[in-house]
Parts: structure tokens; C-alpha cells; sequence
């Protein structure tokens, strides 16, 4: 360990890190000034903003705020997304956990088969489901219905659910699962004693990404819910974007609205949205 | 809960009489392995028919659909009608070549991810915060990222706000085709660099540091060793990264052309997947739709094969 930080300082001191260090801080400036720039419009009135787009706001309000949620219905599609995000995150959880553990550790006939139709259908192009999934949805009345909604996102996302929690469960050892099964544990008993508090980092990674995911998503929730009052919040915040093209401010609260979570995510739980998307190559 | 909990309390009790009799010794791996391999099928099948009913089958449906006209209660069977006349098809043509004019972005964005790898690969001080700053963008909804750079490029945007400072009239950067693929591009560069970075990264920390030591002992310098030794000992990394972005750029950019152009001006900044939405919202025959998602759909197969193909190669190496 010792060694190997000597060697990399090593490498690595060969130049300076003040440049290095400078262009890093740049490209970080170029992150976060944008956020920064929507962050302030937001809270400003669009006479302010024109006056002074780049200074500090003359004059502070959360009218741009109250007025998407009043007149807009942003809150409703705010609440409309967190349902949607839960349900689909508590189906995907429950499913991955199940399948996922029997392939790791049961001897599942056909379980080639299964991971090569999971492992297949991982990185399907939304594009190709488009016509058959919304004629096969309208067949069964599930257009302008959650459920609907809900089961393409769960199948959609549970291929790389499904391979990554197997991966996981793969890592526990045996003899664990062994000793339990000895003194008696069913498949359920191991699977909530051992199984899932062993494997809850991987668990807690595969939630916050599935739900990163269904709360980001636009195309499916543009297309599968055409009712205006149950509208998810990346689509009304399409709407808002193309319609108030003259009020920066406020569609910059709406921008702000709808990053809100992902950011608190990224925020109070980097550890796992890191570790998530650096395994998940699907966006 | 309660399910689970008495399901777990059936296991038990059937487990119970195996573990306690001696004499069936001989018949007990048989028995339990029996009752294991359905219990493990039981636990996958849900998962498992969930993903054929709304992932596979829509793949066959969808073949179905592109031999057929439609407008998705009656079918009528036409062979290839869909697949002749969609390379004739002008739109078409046009679509395909904008999308290779969005391959742009992928040198861009490896170029930014490469150098911000290797920067973040000198461990300065902060770099794992600034490794989280870069994350950022892939937190974000491409309905935000594409708003967001529609916005500050828009009429009273902050680019146009800023240009004004130095007296320059407002400039409408979305009615010409090509600058607006250009503000695509630079969303994509913005938002997808970070991404990249981390998968490079994760590559960097894959060399093994005595070669880094053995170059600096024979006295290369900085600029060598990264040529020499830190992108060759990447490339395969690289080849990822080049091969996903591919596929990305022909499938992912349905939500910024959405958000941001709407495909226009005319058909100027329309991709293929986006395409594929407008024919089958706006088109009477469904079939013209699937037939270019089912052409999309093999494109991208092949990629990937390919990409496996050149992975193979290499691992051999």
C-alpha cells in the first residue's frame, strides 16, 4: 500500500500540479457555472433578469417557483414522477433480488438461457420498442395508465438489474449460505438474512441508479401518458421549455424542479451513484 | 412480508425431515437438489417472463409490423414494401447523414474525457471532488441538460446576453441547421465527458505502476510516458468507450433533438431514432416506422458484435 502511493507520487511529481490543477478547475467551472447561472435566474423576476442577467439578482422571489407549481401543475407532475419512481424501483428491487439470487447460488435449469435473454435484451434501443410496445399497450388499455408505464420501465430495466444483483450474490461465499441451509433456512430465510444484508451496497447502488433512470426518462413517459393532469415531470418540463421561450426564469425553476433530486442523490449517496454508473454501461 | 414469511416457514419445515434422517443419506443431494432447481426457476420466472412480454416479444412484434401496412388495428401484409421505399426515401437519406454529422461529438468527447482522465490521474489536490463536479451532468435528465443549453442559447439566453455586452445583436442560433447540430454536439460533449473520464480512469488505475517507474528510471518525460505507455496501455478502454458513444450517438439522442430543435429546422437536426418517433405519431403507416427502427436495430447489432469481435482480438493479444 505504502509502496504504491510512493511510486505513483513518484510518477506523478514530475510536474508540476499547479497547472494541472488549474485546467481541472476550469473544466469544474464549466460544470457548475451553468447550474449556477439557471440556479440564480431562477430566483428573480424576468424584468430583473433582463436588466442584469450575469450580476445578482436585484430582486429575490420564488414567484417563478409558486407559479409553476400553481398555474402549471409542476407539483402534480412532481408527485405523478416520485409515484412512478417508486413503484418501478420497488418492483425492479424485489424481482432482481429474487432472480438474481437463484442464478448466483441455485442450480436454475436452463439458467444459461435465462442470463443469455437477460444479458441480449440489456442494451435494446428505446427506438425499437417504440410502435410495438405502444400498439401492444393500446391493445390492452394501458395507455394514460401508470401501470403501463410502470411495466415497460420495470421490464426495461430489469436485464441489467437481473445480471448485476447476480454478480453481487455471487461474491457471498457459500459456506455462509450452507450453514444457514444446514440449520434449516428456506430460500426466502436466507435471502432475507443473509443474502440481502450482504449484499445491500449492491442493492442500494442498483436502487439509486433504476431510479435515476425512471425519474430522467422523457420518451417513454412522453408517449405512454398523454393525459394532461397525470403527466410525469420530465415531459411537462419539455412542455414549459417550449413554451415560455421569452420567461428564462421561469423555465430555469422548472430546469431546477426537476434536477432537484438527482442532485440531492448525488449529493447524499456519490458513493453509490458513482459505483452504480461506472458499472452500469446502460443510460 | 407475510408471504415470504410463511413461504420461508415451508422450507424449513420441509428441509427439517431431510437434515434429521440419517438413513436417507444416500437420496438426499438427489432430493433437495430436485426441489432447489424449482425453487430457482420459480424465482427467476417472474423477472424472466416480465422482460419476454415487454422486451422480447416487442422485438418480434415489431419485425411483424415492418412487413406489414398499418396504422395499428388492421395489418396488411407487404413483404418488403417498407424496407424499398425507405431507401428511396429522401427524409431518410438526410436523417442518416445528419446522424453521421453528430459522430462529431465522439472525437470531442474523448478528447476532454482523455485529458481529463489523465489530469485526474495526477491525484492533485481535490481531485475526488472534482471527479464528483464531472459526474454531475450524467445525474441530470437529458430533458434538463437539453433545456438548459436551449435556453442559454435561445433569444434572450445567456450567450446572447453575453454577446450583447460587446454589442452584438441577438442571433437566432436554432434556425440554422448546422448550428444547431453544433449546440447538440456541445451538449453532448458537456454532459457525457464525465462519464468517459471515469471509464478511462478506472483503466489508468489498471497499469501496473512499475512501468510508469521503469519509463521515469530511463528518464521519459511527462509528455512521452503519456504517449508511450498511458494511452497504448488504454486503448482497449478506448475502443469501449469509442464503440458505446457510437452506439449512443444512433440511439440516445431522441430526448436533446426533442427538447431542444424538435428536428427542425425542417429535417435539418433529425436523427434516426427521433425519426422513428415522428413516423409513428404522424404517419398513417406504422410499417415505415418499424421497418427504419428494425434497420437501426441490426446497424446497432452489428456494432456490438463488432465491438465483441475487436475485444476478442485484443484479449488475445
Amino acid at each position: 500500500m505504502s509502496d504504491d502511493t510512493l511510486i505513483s507520487k513518484r510518477i506523478t511529481s514530475g510536474r508540476a500540479s499547479g497547472p494541472v490543477f488549474i485546467i481541472l478547475a476550469l473544466v469544474a467551472t464549466s460544470i457548475v457555472y451553468p447550474l449556477y447561472f439557471v440556479i440564480i435566474t431562477s430566483l428573480r423576476p424576468n424584468v430583473d433578469y433582463l436588466r442584469d442577467p450575469f450580476g445578482l439578482p436585484g430582486e429575490w422571489t420564488f414567484d417563478n417557483y409558486l407559479r409553476l407549481i400553481e398555474v402549471y401543475g409542476v407539483g402534480q407532475a412532481f408527485l405523478n414522477s416520485l409515484y412512478v419512481a417508486v413503484v418501478t424501483i420497488v418492483l425492479v428491487l424485489t424481482l432482481a433480488t429474487l432472480a438474481g439470487y437463484a442464478l448466483a447460488k441455485y442450480p436454475v435449469p436452463g439458467a444459461k438461457y435465462a442470463t443469455a435473454i437477460f444479458v441480449s435484451l440489456m442494451l435494446i434501443p428505446g427506438a425499437v420498442l417504440i410502435i410495438p410496445t405502444y400498439v401492444m399497450l393500446a391493445r390492452l388499455g394501458l395507455i394514460g395508465n401508470y401501470w403501463g408505464l410502470i411495466l415497460v420501465y420495470v421490464s426495461g430495466a430489469l436485464p441489467f438489474a437481473v445480471f448485476f444483483l447476480s454478480l453481487t450474490f455471487r461474491g457471498i461465499p457459500v459456506e455462509v449460505i450452507e450453514a444457514a441451509r444446514i440449520d434449516g433456512a428456506g430460500f426466502f430465510r436466507t435471502l432475507w438474512s443473509i443474502i440481502i444484508p450482504m449484499g445491500s451496497s449492491g442493492i442500494a447502488t442498483l436502487a439509486v441508479l433504476q431510479f435515476l433512470g425512471v425519474w430522467n426518462e422523457l420518451l417513454w413517459a412522453l408517449i405512454l401518458i398523454p393525459e394532461e393532469s397525470m403527466k410525469l415531470l420530465t415531459p411537462t418540463l419539455a412542455s414549459i421549455g417550449t413554451r415560455f421561450l421569452t420567461d428564462q426564469p421561469l423555465v430555469s425553476a422548472g430546469l431546477f424542479i426537476t434536477a432537484s433530486i438527482p442532485l440531492l442523490l448525488l449529493i447524499f449517496a456519490s458513493k453509490y451513484v458513482m459505483q452504480g454508473l461506472q458499472v452500469g454501461v446502460s443510460r | 412480508m407475510t408471504s415470504a414469511s410463511l413461504t420461508s416457514r415451508a422450507g424449513v419445515a420441509s428441509a427439517a425431515p431431510a437434515g434429521g434422517a440419517p438413513s436417507v443419506k444416500p437420496r438426499r443431494p438427489g432430493a433437495i437438489r430436485k426441489k432447489d432447481r424449482i425453487i430457482g426457476l420459480l424465482a427467476v420466472l417472474p423477472a424472466l417472463l416480465l422482460v419476454v412480454a415487454f422486451s422480447a416479444y416487442p422485438i418480434a412484434f415489431a419485425v411483424f409490423i415492418s412487413f406489414t401496412r398499418t396504422n395499428g388495428l388492421t395489418f396488411e401484409w407487404r413483404w418488403f414494401e417498407n424496407y424499398i421505399a425507405m431507401v428511396s426515401d429522401p427524409i431518410v437519406q438526410q436523417v442518416f447523414v445528419n446522424n453521421l454529422k453528430y459522430l462529431i461529438a465522439i472525437p470531442l468527447v474523448i478528447f476532454v474525457a482523455v485529458v481529463v482522465s489523465v489530469l485526474l490521474f495526477e491525484r492533485v489536490r481535490g481531485w475526488k471532488f472534482f471527479r464528483v463536479i464531472f459526474f454531475l451532468p450524467n445525474v441530470l435528465s437529458i430533458a434538463v441538460i437539453g433545456i438548459m443549453f436551449r435556453n442559454a442559447f435561445g433569444y434572450y439566453g445567456g450567450v446572447n446576453q453575453a454577446l450583447g455586452l460587446f454589442g452584438i445583436e441577438p442571433i437566432e442560433f436554432f434556425t440554422d441547421g448546422s448550428i444547431a447540430i453544433a449546440i447538440i454536439i456541445l451538449a453532448l460533449v458537456w454532459s457525457g465527458f464525465g462519464y468517459m473520464s471515469l471509464l478511462l480512469f478506472a483503466g489508468l488505475t489498471a497499469i501496473n505502476p512499475a512501468v510508469f517507474e521503469a519509463a521515469a528510471i530511463d528518464g521519459a518525460g511527462w509528455w512521452k510516458r503519456l504517449w508511450y505507455i498511458t494511452l497504448p496501455n488504454i486503448r482497449r478502454v478506448l475502443g469501449f468507450v469509442f464503440i458505446i458513444n457510437v452506439i449512443y450517438t444512433f440511439t440516445g439522442l431522441f430526448g436533446f433533438v426533442y427538447v431542444m430543435t424538435a428536428g427542425g429546422p425542417g429535417f435539418d437536426t433529425t436523427t434516426i431514432d427521433y425519426l422513428v418517433f415522428l413516423r409513428a405519431f404522424s404517419s398513417s403507416n406504422l410499417g415505415s416506422g418499424a421497418a427504419l427502427a428494425i434497420m437501426l436495430f441490426l446497424f446497432i447489432g452489428v456494432l456490438t458484435l463488432l465491438q465483441n469481435k475487436v475485444f476478442k482480438l485484443q484479449e488475445e493479444d
